[in-house]
């Protein structure tokens, strides 16, 4: 039974180490980036939350706007249900990008203005309960 | 002639399963079910054995496994399908 | 009329698997064959249901017929073939019937495969395949119906057509390879409730069931690569791993699934960790069922989720009923479990195996701690964390660098001890040739965990091509055979080791290309005709921009010319900015795509997206990545699928 003893406490060890390891990354990512709060529009105007944070919602028709001089470098409105936040975002936007489209961005807010490092749009697959789809079928036939 | 070919289709893809399911309940009952010893069975757990003692050996020629674990292990196996072997003969008469 | 008939056939197959559960359960009480015999037949019955219902609906969606919801969201008139066929796994619906067809595929072969064998195990395998069957008929018939009709009041004169950015080969055939890997491991998983149900965990269930695991272990594995490689070629991203929570819904699995593979080795050999095989094998399948879950729900949030659905809970259920049900009985065959053999030395190769398991098992927690940890910080703090690859990347390239080194220890361990000889014998030439390689690459200038990773290769590689120098010198040496012959002789009987280190091999190739990250170069910019910009010492310089119509897309094609920081001609790129649906009159239908050029070598890919277009001024906003070693990924991945295959050969006896 000794060798057996040996093994679990190897194991258990192991265990030990890893959780320790998971827990200390967890709370000191060594990357800022590594981690943000995901919340909606709404709490983070109330409480003007500083730290790194996530949003979800729908870019507002007709809020784009790209800048003159640099190409890459745009704003717009993000809307989730009644609140509305403007953002500003400077690196290469995705096709999917447009009015009404769903997207999540991360980044920081400041003064009123949320700086966004990241911004995806969802996946291209229609899936039940698409947001951007108001009606599912097309009424006339495409044109050719 | 519509619904004969209707009529057709659904027996053959609906009323056909069911028969097919429900038949073996009116055989005569049977309760030879963990005895049948079977031939094909054997003889594949003789060939997994026989494989697995030429795995030993080319362990033992590379240098896998020590000198007295060889033996000791091959003596158990060839245990083993001597033991099948056996079972298989006497199923054979 | 046949859109009914497929509705009554998922009925018909859900009456069918209630039947042969309680049938097979009677015959588990009073012994009476004929009860087998027809709640094996009932079992081929709900597969027979399946197969109609499914292929129903192939038919409507071939034929168009938009009368059914499924098939007006998913084709259109225009959708070409091959898409109306894939549509089958587009939506929701469709993609859980898929599944359950895959399944009943599996089924039915286990059924008729098995027939004069197994006897023992049999009905609770079938009543297992049954009970998952069950759920997922229960959700295809009443949660999320297929052939639901279309709701509304008028004649739908076309579907919605297949989004052009799915319309490709790979995305195709991801989502089917995925299902074959995700529904295979609920054979083994079948098998192994069986044993714990008929006491008998013995070898017999492992020895039934290694072929299943390892083809469902290859579809996942190609599976995973698949997406890889779509998300590479066509996101545009210029990544092919975002640890995304669906990426990690299949990853997770996979981990557990190598593990399981590796580890019935020694309960084959040796009849030990029983208790770890069984573990295994039901955490691998649960994860098959909680990543269709995380696919499906809206639990996550990703650029894959579907938004919330009533399925979420639904899965979550039976995720926890498998879980308890599966454990709890481990827990009451726990004396059957236990093995007397011990593990006898850390330098062993059961022991070896026993750390394997172990640092799998640990890394999948890594991996689900990450992916959940959005869910469990809500649930601790109230507010959703959300992680993302540096987190990941953090945890566990260490784990995988571990696992790496034990890839290339793992072979040289003898079996109960190695002898101090031996470990010296073997793990001389191999331990040398990391520490020169990692001498030579510090000597270059790499730093960390790059010369850690490409030093471990370098190991593992060393002791790869021992292990096939040390069969083959076996062989020559004992049956006087030439090199070649004894090479082949080698591998052909002993295909799963041989294939398996040739798998190895392929891991090892992915590393380095998963190293290559460390030096990614990526930059924005714009040209106009005879302008030029660099990036990581290579310039691009904008010939031309030209425009063309095609069928279904308007493209604006740039013609890139690269050169190396010699001033040598390297290639031309030719990225493009398409729009899809261009004369639709509602302009919010267009849908604007890149499509990008990558130039490949072993060296490095330079990869090139056209973001954008300014018609009027001639400008052509580039983005450009320079991407080394990354065809290593892929060519790891070729050679793992050969290995793979090579291990699944069949023998003539």
């Amino acid at each position: 039974m000794n060798s057996n003893k040996k093994f679990t406490i190897m194991i258990a060890g192991v265990i030990t180490v890893v959780i320790f390891w998971i827990g200390w990354v967890s709370s000191n990512p060594k990357d800022e980036k590594a981690m943000a709060s995901f919340i909606s529009v709404e709490k983070l105007l109330n409480d003007k939350m500083k730290k790194r944070t996530k949003l979800g919602g729908l870019v507002k028709d007709g809020s784009i706007i790209i800048s003159e001089t640099n190409y890459l470098d745009c704003s717009f409105v993000l809307k989730e249900g009644a609140a509305e936040l403007k953002v500003k975002y400077d690196r290469s936007r995705p096709d999917l990008f447009k009015d009404g489209a769903e997207v999540i961005i991360t980044g920081q807010y400041l003064d009123g203005t949320f700086y966004a490092d990241e911004l995806q749009t969802k996946c291209a697959s229609r899936y039940e309960g698409d947001l951007r789809d108001e009606s599912s079928y097309k009424l006339t036939e495409i044109e050719t | 002639m519509d619904y004969i070919r209707d009529y057709s289709l659904v027996f053959i893809f609906f009323v056909l399963p069911i028969i097919f399911v429900i038949q073996p309940l009116f055989l005569n009952k049977i309760n030879d079910f963990e005895n049948h010893i079977d031939l094909s069975s054997l003889k594949r757990k003789k060939r997994l054995l026989y494989r697995q003692i030429k795995e030993l050996e080319m362990e033992f020629d590379i240098g896998n496994i020590n000198q007295k674990d060889f033996e000791t292990s091959r003596k158990e196996l060839k245990v083993e399908v001597s033991e099948v072997i056996t079972k298989i003969n006497a199923n054979k008469i | 009329m046949t859109p009914i008939a497929g509705a009554v056939a998922l009925n018909l197959a859900f009456g069918f698997s209630i039947l042969s559960i309680i049938c097979l359960f009677i015959f588990t009480l009073n012994e009476d064959k004929r009860l087998f015999l027809t709640g094996q037949r009932l079992s081929l019955g709900i597969s027979f249901f399946v197969f109609l219902a499914t292929f129903i609906l192939w038919y409507q969606l071939i034929i168009s017929n938009f009368d059914i919801d499924y098939v007006a969201r998913y084709t259109s008139i225009e959708t070409p073939f091959i898409y109306k066929i894939s549509a089958l796994w587009a939506g929701q619906s469709g993609s859980l019937l898929f599944w359950l067809f895959i399944l009943s595929i599996f089924a039915t072969i286990t059924v008729l495969q098995n027939q004069s064998k197994h006897h023992g195990l049999m009905p609770w395998v079938i009543i297992s395949l049954s009970i998952i069957q069950l759920f997922f008929l229960i959700l295809t018939n009443f949660v999320t119906n297929p052939f639901m009709p279309t709701d509304a009041d008028f004649v739908v004169a076309n579907g919605n057509g297949l989004n052009p950015l799915l319309q490709n080969v790979t995305m195709a055939i991801h989502p089917p390879t995925l299902y074959l890997g995700y529904v295979g491991f609920s054979v083994p998983f079948a098998f192994a409730i069986s044993a714990l149900m008929n006491r008998d965990t013995s070898t017999l269930w492992i020895q039934s069931i290694r072929r299943w695991t390892l083809v469902a272990w290859l579809f996942l594995s190609s599976g995973i690569i698949l997406g890889g490689w779509w998300a590479y070629q066509e996101l545009g991203w210029g990544g092919y791993w975002a640890w995304d929570p669906v990426e990690n819904a299949s990853f997770m699995p996979w981990l557990t699934a190598t593990a399981f593979l590796h580890s019935i080795i020694i309960q084959e050999k040796k009849d030990m960790l029983r208790i770890w095989n069984m573990a295994l094998i039901i955490l691998t399948f649960t994860l098959c069922i909680f990543g269709t879950f995380l696919t499906r729900s809206g639990v996550m949030s990703s650029v894959h989720s579907f938004t919330a659905s009533s399925l979420g809970p639904i899965f979550l259920i039976f995720v926890f009923l498998i879980l308890i049900v599966s454990f709890s009985l481990m827990y009451l065959r726990r004396s059957e479990l236990r093995s007397e053999k011990r593990m006898e030395s850390f330098t062993s190769r059961e022991s070896g195996f026993l750390f394997n398991n172990l640092v799998f098992v640990v890394m999948c927690f890594a991996v689900f701690w990450g992916t959940l940890f959005p869910v469990i910080s809500e649930t601790i703090r109230g507010t959703k964390i959300t992680v993302g690859p540096p987190f990941f990347n953090q945890i566990n390239v260490p784990i995988g660098l571990i696992l790496l080194a034990l890839t290339g220890v793992g072979p040289l361990l003898a079996w109960r001890n190695t002898s101090k000889q031996s470990l010296i014998k073997n793990f001389t030439f191999p331990i040398l040739s990391g520490l020169i390689a990692a001498i030579i690459f510090l000597f270059i200038g790499f730093k960390g965990s790059v010369v850690i990773s490409f030093s471990l290769s370098v190991f593992v590689l060393a002791t790869i091509s021992t292990e096939f120098k040390r069969g083959i010198s076996a062989r020559t040496k004992k049956f006087k055979e030439s090199i070649f012959k004894a090479l082949f002789e080698m591998v052909s009987k002993n295909r799963s080791r041989y294939g398996g280190y040739i798998v190895h091999v392929g891991i090892v190739f992915m590393f380095v290309g998963f190293t290559g990250h460390a030096f990614d170069k990526e930059k924005e910019f714009s040209l106009t005709k005879g302008q030029s910009d660099h990036v990581a010492g290579y310039e691009f310089t904008l010939l031309k921009l030209s425009e063309t119509e095609r069928p279904n897309h308007y493209a604006w094609i740039s013609d890139i010319r690269v050169t190396d920081n010699k001033g040598e001609y390297v290639t031309n790129l030719y990225p493009e900015k398409r729009i899809y649906f261009h004369k639709n009159p509602d302009v919010n239908r267009r849908q604007p795509h890149s499509e990008l050029d990558i130039y490949s070598t072993l060296n490095k890919d330079i990869y090139s997206i056209f973001s954008a277009v300014d018609n009027e001024n001639g400008v052509a906003f580039i983005k450009i990545m320079v991407n080394p070693l990354v065809r290593w990924v892929w060519i790891g991945g070729y050679i793992l699928v050969i290995g793979t295959m090579i291990a699944l050969w069949p023998r003539k006896d």
